[in-house]
């Protein structure tokens, strides 16, 4: 482990890490733009300068490996006057769209320049022009003026999705990046290229012109479009409404995990989102007589709850939770279906397509929580259920989530369920043909609009971060168990999901040892991980 | 007068045949080198004082010992044939009169360092010293000279004058863009197909059998005490015979345009550029510098490929200049940014200014920005067109200004 | 000067296409050819290195290196497109659009300057009517200005299809002209 000076303070770093990284270690941040942790080193950029004692000119950091005894200055004058310059040459031709660039705000050309420039600029002659709200893909724009030639994004279709389909094409200044004339960016990881441009060349095509991002307020969460469950930052836009037309939570961006997800994320978590502030959101609860359906209040959808549980014999009770609930909401109606003594539940609807799978971050299970939903008790399949209810076995059937039409289950087999059962209660955040069909609706909050935590298929519980407000009267779903429960006369005892966990931590052996605290930002694998769930490979792609 | 060594064998009209090159002692150095230790020919190369004759004036034995001693995989031997500096046709001429002392170079300097299998980069545009290059080593080939130990895969470039930067041309051999390598790794520890790679100019390698062949000291005795040997002298421009020039590398600039004839068109000297397009320029009292690697560089400029391009009282200095800036602005390669957006920048301003539209501070822009960048890319490409930039308009500022309006 | 500000492109060998050739029908390469691919491929550590050298095959067998030919070396050598397309667009001898039947590129760097490439360069304008990128119209000639080809010493000059053509006057070059059918 070399230890190296860095602007006087003394630093031990593991070997082989690189200047820029060994000045992060201690707080020194080195300005740059091709460098990136997860992709090889390019040392094109010219701006991660820094002065080395010993060697004549300023070098570049990036490309410099920590060596013993080392002594690194990166505030010299002449460091300092370099950067200056090297900002300059990047400005050169850089047209000034900061007006309708959707980059402004989190641009590296605006920052470093207003830390690290501050020139006049002297550039009087014609820049050169290069295509501009080029489409790349569907969700990827091009705008090959702005592009600094920085070749992330090149490098990054080389070397973590192996699609190879961005290249940097002439030479000189004309310079530029772009497709094969005819083909597409349509590798499922797109969308990741606009993360890690630096500039405004390459936006998202789904948040153009949405909303300026210094509106935008952030939460840390996890993804829940399938078993992985990739570390998100969720951004909301509370402060300008009327500018995206209503539409709250802005964009998902991935956040780095080094044991899930790394820097990435695939493009179908990246915007699945939508539905959260969809027209079919379920925003109050609503009762279904004779094909109409009308506002209720939440006593009165909760009464009707209790009283269908109160009055019932268990075995004519049976619920069908989902594997897309959070850890804390399984736990609390688990509690629930032990007090009455139901045991006529599941959580799996099997998918009717098999979902695509790949080795590197995608999951075949769409949902983010099956290995929970299996370990508080809930894995069995549907089907039994749905048999019992068409049986006539059941007089209560309570859905979370699911369109049971949208699964595999036999068609005719949930036309009929739902025909003859007394009362079939949904709680989901989106209307669907189960909701229509049902006796009561009881909206759920979407995830961005709570907290909680999923079990993603290796054994690891990771926390997500209410983002925004519940729409409407929307209710998290332990939220609504609670109120059930209450009217039973049973408490929950507990006012926020934190509560829950800590319960569940006590009475399922899976989760001994686990608090939020100990879930921090990046979460903590299960201690019966190795034993219970199939540990699949992590996440491939060029290590740091 | 330094005897004549490299273009020896230019005036037989069958000099490019193994008949003639054998006829003139031709492969003796290679019987000699084969009895030889690889450490012992790189020593005699080393006390010879050659240095790199393309460009950067590197002293050869040096270069080759840098090869790690315990590498276990291959070694190659890039020959950079890529001729593109301009003033510069040496490279041209051996190979087109002279292939045969290329191939000897080659495979003495193969031996050196442990080297099998070795390439010759020959420019794309260079159609007929390529042929008679493959011509050549085909005959090496059924001779047997070749195949036995070291095979030569000629590799035609396409148009890229930074394929003569020793990494630019290593992408390039590698089926790539001809972006330079960022640095280290160094190509002797990692070069071409990430393998020990020594990469020589035409003309160096050329120098080697007669080293051999006669002895390290006969050779460094011929030039100057930190450069030894002759070399080959590409001289055009406003000369009366513009040609390809053998003299001792001790030789001034003035002795130099004396044996091309002297200067023609007005007859009077204004200025000489001394080692290729990239060589700052000398104004005509500067001419009384030896053309070796340190004498140029103490004058504040370099030999490099030893191009040399007369200019006389009725040349356009800013014209001048706005052709090479022209030239570096269409073969930068793009791949950093100071290079990439400055070369096109600072032709236009010149452009501007010759045009006649000028604006007052663009000089002391083009000379700021020529300043700020140079050290700071990947390659010595944009230092190349530095030499220029700020030689031209520091030197013949007077004519610049002349052009600017209200300057 | 002739050119727009800037630097003209790495590949100013696109010149306008006014000849109406056909192109061939399928861009292929014949059983010996694509010996001759494998075999340059193996001369190389890296089957990637005889790229360039390919390249210039698909340039000698089909004319020019179409959108076409360019996916079809890409598929020779188990590389994307897009990479093909940089090494292409990089380089000034790959033609990207149908050439005339002879190319006269005419050098107009510094030595060549001095020495008159400039009247050389207008004097073909004159003659051939077309500007430095373009093709005539009956698709005889491509007229490109290039830079330094390495012969200063018999400035003015240009390479004329395989052939450096030295010390050029308006008077060789008409007898040059005449020559190229």
């Amino acid at each position: 482990m070399p230890k190296l000076t860095i602007n006087g303070k003394e630093v031990e770093v593991p070997a082989g890490t690189n200047l820029i990284e060994a000045a992060r270690a201690v707080g020194v941040e080195v300005p740059h733009y091709c460098y990136h942790p997860g992709l090889s080193i390019a040392g094109q950029c010219r701006l991660c300068m820094v002065d080395i004692e010993k060697t004549p000119r300023p070098t570049i950091g990036c490309n410099t490996v920590a060596t013993e005894g080392m002594v690194v200055n990166t505030e010299t004058d002449r460091v300092r006057e370099t950067r200056k310059s090297i900002m300059e040459f990047h400005l050169i031709n850089h047209p000034l769209d900061c007006p309708v660039c959707d980059q402004a705000g989190e641009c590296w050309l605006q920052i470093y320049y207003m830390k690290h420039g501050l020139y006049d600029p002297r550039m009087k002659d014609e820049k050169v022009h290069k295509p501009k709200a080029v489409p790349l893909g569907p969700h990827v724009m091009l705008d090959a003026e702005r592009c600094i030639l920085c070749s992330r994004c090149v490098r990054y279709c080389d070397e973590i999705t192996h699609t190879g389909e961005l290249g940097i094409f002439q030479r000189g200044d004309h310079s530029e990046i772009g497709l094969f004339p005819g083909h597409e960016l349509d590798n499922k990881y797109s969308a990741n290229v606009v993360d890690i441009c630096p500039v405004g060349a390459l936006t998202d095509r789904d948040f153009r012109f949405q909303v300026r991002v210094w509106y935008l307020d952030t939460a840390k969460s996890v993804c829940p479009g399938c078993a992985r469950g990739c570390n998100i930052d969720v951004h909301v836009n509370r402060r300008r409404p009327h500018h995206a037309e209503g539409r709250r939570v802005a964009r998902l961006k991935p956040r780095f995990n080094a044991e899930v997800n790394k820097w990435w994320l695939c493009d179908a978590g990246r915007y699945g989102f939508g539905f959260v502030d969809a027209p079919d959101r379920l925003v109050v609860p609503s009762q279904r007589e004779g094909g109409t359906s009308t506002d209720a209040t939440w006593e009165q959808g909760i009464a009707a709850v209790a009283g269908a549980l109160r009055r019932l014999p268990p075995a004519q009770i049976g619920v069908i939770a989902s594997p897309k609930m959070a850890n804390e909401d399984l736990f609390a109606l688990r509690r629930l279906l032990e007090l009455r003594g139901v045991t006529q539940v599941a959580s799996q609807v099997p998918p009717r397509t098999q979902g695509d799978e790949d080795d590197f971050l995608i999951r075949a299970d769409k949902n983010p929580n099956s290995l929970g939903a299996e370990l508080l008790g809930f894995g069995a399949g549907a089907r039994t259920v749905i048999e019992a209810a068409g049986q006539r076995r059941l007089k209560f059937l309570w859905v979370f989530g699911h369109d049971l039409l949208a699964g595999a289950l036999p068609e005719r087999d949930v036309l009929e369920a739902l025909r003859v059962v007394d009362t079939v209660v949904f709680t989901g955040s989106n209307a669907n043909w189960t909701s229509a069909h049902s006796h009561w609706v009881l909206p759920a909050a979407a995830w961005t609009e709570r907290e909680g935590t999923y079990t993603n298929f290796e054994g690891r519980v990771q926390r997500f971060r209410s983002a925004i407000e519940p729409l409407g009267q929307a209710l998290p779903e332990w939220d609504i168990i609670g109120r059930v429960m209450t009217l039973l006369g049973e408490s929950l005892q507990a006012t926020r999901a934190e509560h829950l966990f800590r319960q569940l931590v006590e009475a399922v052996p899976a989760f001994a040892g686990l608090s939020y605290q100990l879930l921090g930002d990046t979460g903590r694998t299960l201690a019966t991980a190795g034993a219970s769930g199939h540990r699949g490979a992590g996440p491939s792609g060029a290590a740091s | 007068m330094a005897e004549i060594v490299l273009m020896r064998n230019f005036s037989n009209p069958d000099s490019h045949t193994l008949a003639a090159y054998r006829a003139g002692g031709g492969y003796a150095a290679w019987d000699k080198a084969r009895q030889m230790e690889p450490a012992a020919i790189t020593e005699e190369v080393k006390k010879a004082n050659l240095r790199g004759l393309g460009g950067a004036g590197f002293p050869t034995g040096t270069k080759w010992s840098f090869i790690p001693k315990n590498h276990t995989g291959p070694v190659y031997l890039v020959v950079n044939a890529d001729e593109g500096e301009p003033g510069t046709f040496k490279d041209r001429y051996l190979l087109e009169r002279d292939p045969h002392a290329l191939i000897e170079g080659m495979l003495i300097a193969a031996r050196a360092v442990r080297c099998t299998k070795s390439f010759v980069y020959i420019r794309g545009e260079y159609i007929q010293p390529w042929r008679r290059f493959s011509a050549a080593v085909k005959e090496a080939y059924d001779a047997g000279l070749l195949g036995q130990g070291l095979d030569i895969v000629i590799h035609r470039g396409a148009g890229a004058y930074i394929c003569g930067e020793e990494t630019g041309l290593l992408s390039s051999l590698e089926g790539k863009k001809g972006w330079p390598k960022i640095k280290p790794p160094f190509p002797a520890i990692k070069g071409a197909f990430g393998q020990p790679t020594i990469v020589n100019n035409v003309e160096t390698l050329c120098c080697v059998p007669p080293i051999v062949a006669r002895g390290a000291e006969w050779f460094a005795g011929l030039g100057t005490k930190t450069q030894g040997g002759t070399r080959m002298y590409s001289v055009s421009g406003r000369v009366k015979k513009p040609a390809v020039y053998e003299a001792s590398v001790s030789i001034t600039l003035r002795q130099l345009i004396e044996m091309a004839g002297g200067v023609s068109g007005t007859g009077r000297l204004k200025a000489v550029v001394p080692g290729g397009g990239s060589a700052a320029i000398l104004t005509a009292d500067e001419i009384d510098v030896t053309m070796d690697v340190d004498g140029l560089k103490n004058a504040g400029t370099m030999i490099g490929s030893a191009g040399v391009m007369v200019m006389d009282e009725s040349v356009s200095i800013p014209e001048a200049l706005m052709v090479l800036a022209r030239f570096y602005a269409h073969e930068s390669c793009g791949q950093c940014t100071p290079c990439r957006e400055s070369t096109g920048w600072i032709y236009k301003m010149v452009h501007r200014i010759v045009d006649g539209h000028g604006h007052k501070d663009d000089l002391d822009t083009i000379l700021d920005v020529a300043k700020r960048g140079a050290g700071t890319t990947i390659c010595a490409f944009y230092d190349g067109a530095v030499g220029p930039y700020i030689s031209y308009i520091e030197k013949f500022r007077a004519e610049f200004e002349a052009l600017i309006p209200h300057a | 000067m002739s050119e727009t500000h800037g630097a003209t492109s790495a590949s100013s060998r696109t010149p306008t296409v006014r000849a109406g050739l056909t192109d061939p029908a399928t861009i292929r390469f014949n059983d010996a050819q694509l010996a001759e691919v494998r075999r340059l491929q193996a001369l190389y550590p890296d089957k990637r290195g005889a790229l360039l050298p390919v390249l210039h095959m698909a340039q000698e067998t089909f004319g020019y290196i179409s959108l076409e030919a360019e996916e079809y070396v890409a598929s020779l050598f188990d590389l994307s497109p897009a990479h093909v397309h940089e090494v292409v667009t990089f380089y000034t001898l790959y033609f990207r659009e149908r050439p005339g039947r002879h190319v006269v590129a005419v050098c107009h760097t510094l030595s060549c300057h001095m020495a008159g490439a400039p009247k050389i360069i207008a004097h073909l304008k004159q003659k051939l009517g077309i500007e430095p990128g373009e093709t005539t119209e009956d698709g005889r000639v491509t007229f490109l200005t290039v830079e330094c080809l390495c012969a200063c010493e018999a400035a003015p000059m240009a390479q004329v299809d395989d052939r450096y053509e030295l010390h050029l006057t308006p008077e060789k070059l008409d007898r040059l002209l005449e020559g190229l059918r």
